[in-house]
């Protein structure tokens, strides 16, 4: 990796709570482009803080957030999407009533040349050619961006959504349980996807409950256990009993 | 549904469990109800041949458009995800301030389109006022559309009594000249609502403003996430959507030459509006809805109820008629959704 000596995302000392809880306690890393890395931790361990800090959803209360060399301060969510930061929650982002062309450049329309484009006009068809470019990119092929997201299965759904955040993302892309309620072959797309993200150079932070998914995809794991960072290692460095153990603090 | 193989392997092929048919349901429920225009205007011909003359299809199209822009209104509303209460009484307010405003005109000047042009503006500002009024309450005191909007209506209603007294004023009887004089069936009103429908369908259905309608009603969170202003969009909308009722408040005073402030309560255009919406297939909870089919649904709500006074039948039972309209529409609308979720 040629950009090792320049982290794409670092944290530095990020602490926050909400009221008298303490989510978050000094918790550093830094993270490269083409890096792929696991954010694990139990329920109340941090992880979604983390993730809401990061994606400008809240801000953190002290330390540093730096992207690509600069420090950052989010006023909201889109300030960290125009940073290059792109994240997939839980709650789905897409619009089911919509095309998933339509779903792909949400939030980024095309619009048409011209006077009409000023008037808002907006070009479907570019935005059509452009999203089956975009999701065959990441492995993704879909032969009618014109079916609304409500026709698609959950996996494929999903398929939709990460493409969307794997097109649009230039530095980092934060995956909040990607592999939630699908079947094993979706969910190994879904992985797939991942893979074809990190071969483009960009940075992953997988959010995961399912142990045997982050040591298959990732290349280090970071473990949280009550807002603290307790384990930042290379993913070969565990088993799935090893980081069982790391998570509930049994052996360290 | 027996749609489940068949497609699989031509579509995403690793990620389907098999893909549903594209639903050509709303398509066809507008095509449905094209039929049912039809059948109407037929039936109600055959039974009486008076009804199928110029004079009739003109006084038609001047009680279409009574009802479309309201109608749109509240489609850009329902797309939404929300509703709008106060469409027909916001109308009658607007139309009162509107002729209140115009009278001292009407008597020293000649000028009758600046008079209405004036008029129009008016009653444009009045229906941004109460749009805004509801979108303050929605988007900054988070009052849900229904009982925001009940305020609105209930204030509309309140105030087009209070300013009028009662009874209908600024009586402006040349006013009511512009809505039958025109071109063939058009008087000069109803080509400009015509109009005014045309720029609201594309802007609805082809620009980035109308993209947003349909993204906030489908997931409001998804909006959001992609960047866009809810909020913002939210307020615009019941802003927009007192415009339109303002305009058809002005339309209502050229029609009958003054401004009434039962305009909007004894017509009950609050619910027709919301029924023509029904018929014409957006669904209620947000995010689905094509203008033609509210055109179609404003369209039948007119003939039924010009059609059954034609045939003689007691105003009383149009009402009736017109609910068995909406239930039929909306058990439609519900099975669609059930069929939709099992797919």
């Amino acid at each position: 990796m040629s950009s090792e000596a320049k982290p794409v995302l670092e944290l530095q000392n990020i602490s926050k709570s909400y009221g008298s809880v303490q989510a978050l306690t000094d918790v550093s890393f830094k993270a490269y482009a083409g890096e792929v890395i696991g954010l694990v931790g139990d329920n109340g361990a941090g992880k979604s803080t983390l993730i809401k800090v990061i994606s400008g959803a809240h801000p953190q209360d002290e330390g540093r957030l730096i992207v690509d060399g600069q420090e950052r301060h989010w006023k909201s969510p889109h300030d960290a999407m125009n940073a290059g930061i792109e994240t997939l929650y839980q709650e789905s982002g897409l619009a089911p009533d919509l095309t998933i062309g339509s779903n792909i450049y949400l939030g980024r329309e095309i619009e048409r040349k011209g006077l009409l484009g000023k008037l808002g006009f907006l070009n479907q068809k570019a935005m059509e050619a452009g999203a089956i470019k975009h999701l065959e990119n990441v492995g993704i092929t879909v032969p009618a961006t014109k079916r609304t997201v409500s026709e698609l299965s959950g996996g494929q759904r999903q398929a939709v959504a990460i493409g969307r955040a794997v097109a649009w993302a230039k530095h980092v892309i934060i995956l909040d349980e990607p592999t939630n309620h699908l079947g094993a072959r979706q969910s190994q797309e879904v992985l797939n996807v991942i893979k074809a993200a990190r071969e483009q150079g960009l940075c992953v932070l997988f959010i995961s409950h399912t142990l045997p998914h982050v040591l298959e995809v990732t290349d280090r794991i970071i473990v949280l256990r009550l807002g603290e960072v307790v384990k930042d290692a290379p993913t070969s460095d565990f088993t799935v009993e090893s980081l069982l153990g790391t998570i509930t603090g049994l052996t360290v | 549904m027996s749609t489940q193989e068949g497609l699989q392997g031509e579509v995403m092929p690793s990620f389907m469990g098999g893909v549903p048919k594209p639903s050509s349901i709303l398509k066809n429920q507008r095509f449905v109800l094209f039929i049912l225009l039809v059948a109407l205007v037929v039936f109600f011909s055959l039974k009486n041949s008076q009804f199928f003359a110029v004079a009739e299809f003109q006084s038609l199209l001047i009680d279409f458009s009574a009802l479309i822009l309201i109608a749109i209104a509240e489609t850009f509303v329902i797309t939404t995800g929300g509703i709008d209460l106060a469409v027909g009484t916001t109308g009658a307010l607007a139309g009162v301030v509107a002729a209140h405003m115009m009278q001292p005109m009407v008597t020293s000047h000649n000028n009758q389109a600046l008079i209405l042009l004036f008029g129009t503006l008016v009653a444009m500002l009045v229906g941004a006022i109460v749009g805004a009024v509801a979108a303050l309450l929605i988007t900054v005191f988070n009052l849900v559309p229904f009982v925001a909007t009940l305020v609105t209506y209930s204030a509309g209603a309140g105030l087009a009594l209070v300013f009028s007294g009662g009874a209908p004023v600024g009586f402006n009887p040349e006013a009511s000249t512009w809505s039958t004089t025109g071109i063939w069936i058009f008087s000069w009103p109803v080509m400009i609502v015509i109009g005014l429908v045309a720029i609201l369908g594309l802007v609805l259905h082809l620009t980035r403003y109308g993209r947003y309608n349909f993204a906030i009603g489908s997931n409001q969170f998804a909006a959001r996430v992609a960047g866009i202003n809810v909020r913002r969009h939210v307020s615009s909308v019941y802003v927009l959507s007192g415009v339109l009722a303002g305009l058809t408040g002005m339309f209502l005073y050229i029609r009958a030459g003054s401004g009434s402030p039962i305009a909007g309560v004894t017509n009950s255009a609050n619910l027709e509006a919301i029924a023509a919406v029904v018929i014409g297939g957006v669904s209620l909870v947000g995010g689905v809805g094509r203008l033609s089919g509210v055109i179609l649904g404003a369209a039948i709500l007119t003939v039924v109820s010009d059609g059954l006074i034609f045939i003689n039948v007691p105003p009383t039972w149009i009402q009736v008629v017109i609910a068995g309209l909406i239930a039929l529409a909306a058990v439609i609308q519900t099975l669609r959704r059930g069929q939709r979720r099992t797919t």
